[in-house]
């Protein structure tokens, strides 16, 4: 330090420099914690769980024993892997579109005038703030295919065979995906408002002056103004539903019939409860690397839809 | 004319007072089911309310025969410091990364945002086994420690001193205070309403957390809310009043804090979100 202070033109040593360089060493120390935390918490983790599924790891004996990339090729040959890629894939594709269109929705009905606005606003987002188990408590009940009140509700308006929901295969994980939505949509119906609310009357009456009707308006206006917000909600709701847990444990524990063990599911099962964390490191890499592609995609995407102001 | 814009208005209003009631008509059921009997669950015709016979006693058995106090009690304690650590890191953070700068600042912040896409089921396999090697399964700081390094607190914390006005710590300066104490004389007050955003919405993230308890906890006396409740529910499957009973007072301690706070609420998502 002394060298390079040395080297320094003497008017650089200003009052304004010397603080700098107080300020740059003091936000060093403030930043330390964070940084550790981050070394502790994420990358040694990263790089650990990378180590984990090249290694076999026994608990019980703490031992470890290199084998490549041995569990990657098992994961590769595993039916069971790819029906939970499958499973996965399937959940989104019902989870991502009818969150942002409910999500859209709703939001355009609270950007209407109308009286109580702020109470079913609140009735919109009391799922998304509700304790998520508690809501999958009442679910579990709620679905109940014998006894349940949706269930005999359609009984008594004379449909004899009503879904079975968590104990069908076809039925069980729509239905996931369906509580997933109803659980997200709020926050998306927040941001969406947000964002309707922040489009200027101005182009709304320059097109009505041009006669456009009210889905041209939507289409031409309202969508391209709050494509930003959309991209974004996008983003979210990818990983969201690539991400998807709770569900699973609680109404269908992967069921029935393996039909819905998504990826997060199968990692679950895989590490606690046949206690194989290396093959349970080779899938997460892959739920890494899906995520990582899928937000790929849509980043280059985003050209052909997305408009920036 | 005007009269029928009116009436069109208040019809319009109603439908959608009605789309909202059907929203949530699963959690209006739960209310419902906690206040009756358990024959009373599944009957029809139904209704809604047994006004006269009414039965608080699901309510009292939940109060004083369970573990749901212990739970709570676990909740508020582990959700209390996590949330405290976390706003202090972030704070720390924040002003290190958005005020402060220091070399490498911007490199190394962007790749703390990069990790971001990490799947929290990928790094909770390490975490286990490192908590496990040193004895911390089992215990609360294990459901805590996690939560506090939170990439998301600190880039809004960032976000906010990024444009923090540099004239008011100079002048902290010129008094004669030194930079740790110009940050918690003036930067920290003024960052009130980021930092309760951010509590706020840490709140909410780390109340309903499941797998982690899930994973790190096994005695029935360390549980949180969220585990306690379905284990509450593998045990008493059938007593379906009794559970929504439970549902209910599991989610009664968030909806009041939302309902309390629910324009700032509603704020901090916005801002949180859309500059996320």
């Amino acid at each position: 330090m002394a060298t390079i202070l040395k080297n320094m033109p003497e008017r650089k040593l200003s009052r304004a420099y010397s603080l700098e360089r107080l300020e740059r060493r003091a936000g060093l120390m403030f930043a330390l914690p964070v940084i550790v935390g981050f070394l502790l918490f994420v990358l040694i983790p990263m790089i650990c769980v990378f180590l984990l599924s090249l290694y076999k790891v026994d608990l019980m004996s703490n031992t470890f024993e290199f084998k490549r990339f041995e569990y990657y090729d098992k994961m590769l040959h595993d039916p069971d892997f790819w029906k939970s890629v499958r499973n996965t894939l399937y959940y989104m594709v019902i989870y991502v579109p009818l969150t942002l269109a409910l999500g859209l929705g709703m939001a355009l009905i609270l950007n209407t005038k109308m009286r109580a606005r702020g109470l079913v606003r609140t009735f919109f987002i009391i799922p998304y703030i509700t304790t998520y188990v508690a809501t999958l408590v009442v679910w579990n009940v709620f679905l109940h295919p014998t006894e349940g009140p949706v269930n005999s509700l359609l009984v008594s308006l004379g449909i004899a065979n009503p879904p079975q929901y968590m104990v069908d295969t076809d039925w069980a994980l729509p239905m996931l995906a369906l509580i997933g939505a109803w659980k997200d949509v709020g926050y998306h119906c927040i941001l969406f408002l947000a964002a309707l609310q922040g489009v200027s009357k101005d182009y709304y009456e320059a097109s009505s002056i041009d006669g456009a009707g009210r889905f041209q308006r939507f289409k031409h206006i309202t969508f391209p103004l709050i494509s930003p917000t959309s991209f974004f909600l996008l983003l979210i709701t990818i990983i969201g539903g690539l991400q998807a847990f709770y569900q699973m444990a609680l109404l269908t524990k992967g069921g029935p019939a393996f039909s819905t063990t998504t990826m997060t599911y199968h990692i679950y099962r895989s590490a606690f409860e046949y206690y194989n964390f290396s093959y349970a490191s080779a899938v997460g890499m892959f739920l890494f690397l899906l995520t990582l592609v899928l937000i790929a995609i849509n980043w280059f995407g985003q050209k052909k839809w997305v408009f920036y102001q | 004319m005007l009269m029928s814009q009116n009436v069109r208005y208040t019809i319009r209003s109603v439908i959608f007072l009605l789309i909202g009631l059907v929203f949530i008509t699963p959690l209006l059921w739960m209310v419902s089911t906690s206040l009756k009997f358990e024959n009373q669950v599944f009957e029809r015709p139904f209704v809604f309310i047994h006004w006269g016979q009414i039965n608080w006693d699901n309510y009292r058995q939940i109060l004083t025969e369970t573990a749901f106090p212990a739970w709570l009690w676990n909740s508020v304690f582990v959700v209390l410091i996590s949330v405290v650590l976390r706003l202090l890191l972030s704070a720390l953070g924040g002003y290190a990364f958005g005020f402060l700068k220091f070399r490498y600042s911007d490199t190394i912040f962007f790749f703390f945002l990069m990790t971001m896409f990490i799947p929290y089921q990928l790094t909770l396999l390490p975490q286990f086994i490192s908590f496990r090697f040193i004895g911390l399964l089992d215990t609360h700081w294990a459901l805590i420690i996690p939560n506090i390094v939170d990439i998301l607190s600190i880039f809004l914390m960032r976000q906010f001193f990024l444009s923090f006005p540099k004239e008011l710590v100079h002048a902290a300066y010129m008094e004669g205070s030194g930079i740790f104490r110009s940050f918690i004389k003036v930067a920290l007050p003024l960052a009130r309403t980021p930092l309760l955003t951010l509590g706020l919405l840490s709140f909410f993230m780390i109340w309903d957390q499941y797998y982690q308890p899930l994973i790190f906890l096994h005695s029935k006396e360390m549980y949180t809310i969220p585990i306690g409740l379905q284990s509450f529910q593998t045990q008493f499957g059938k007593q379906y009043a009794l559970q929504m009973a439970l549902a209910c007072l599991a989610i009664i301690p968030v909806l009041g804090v939302f309902l309390a706070l629910q324009k700032q609420f509603i704020e901090s998502i916005v801002s949180s979100g859309l500059k996320g």
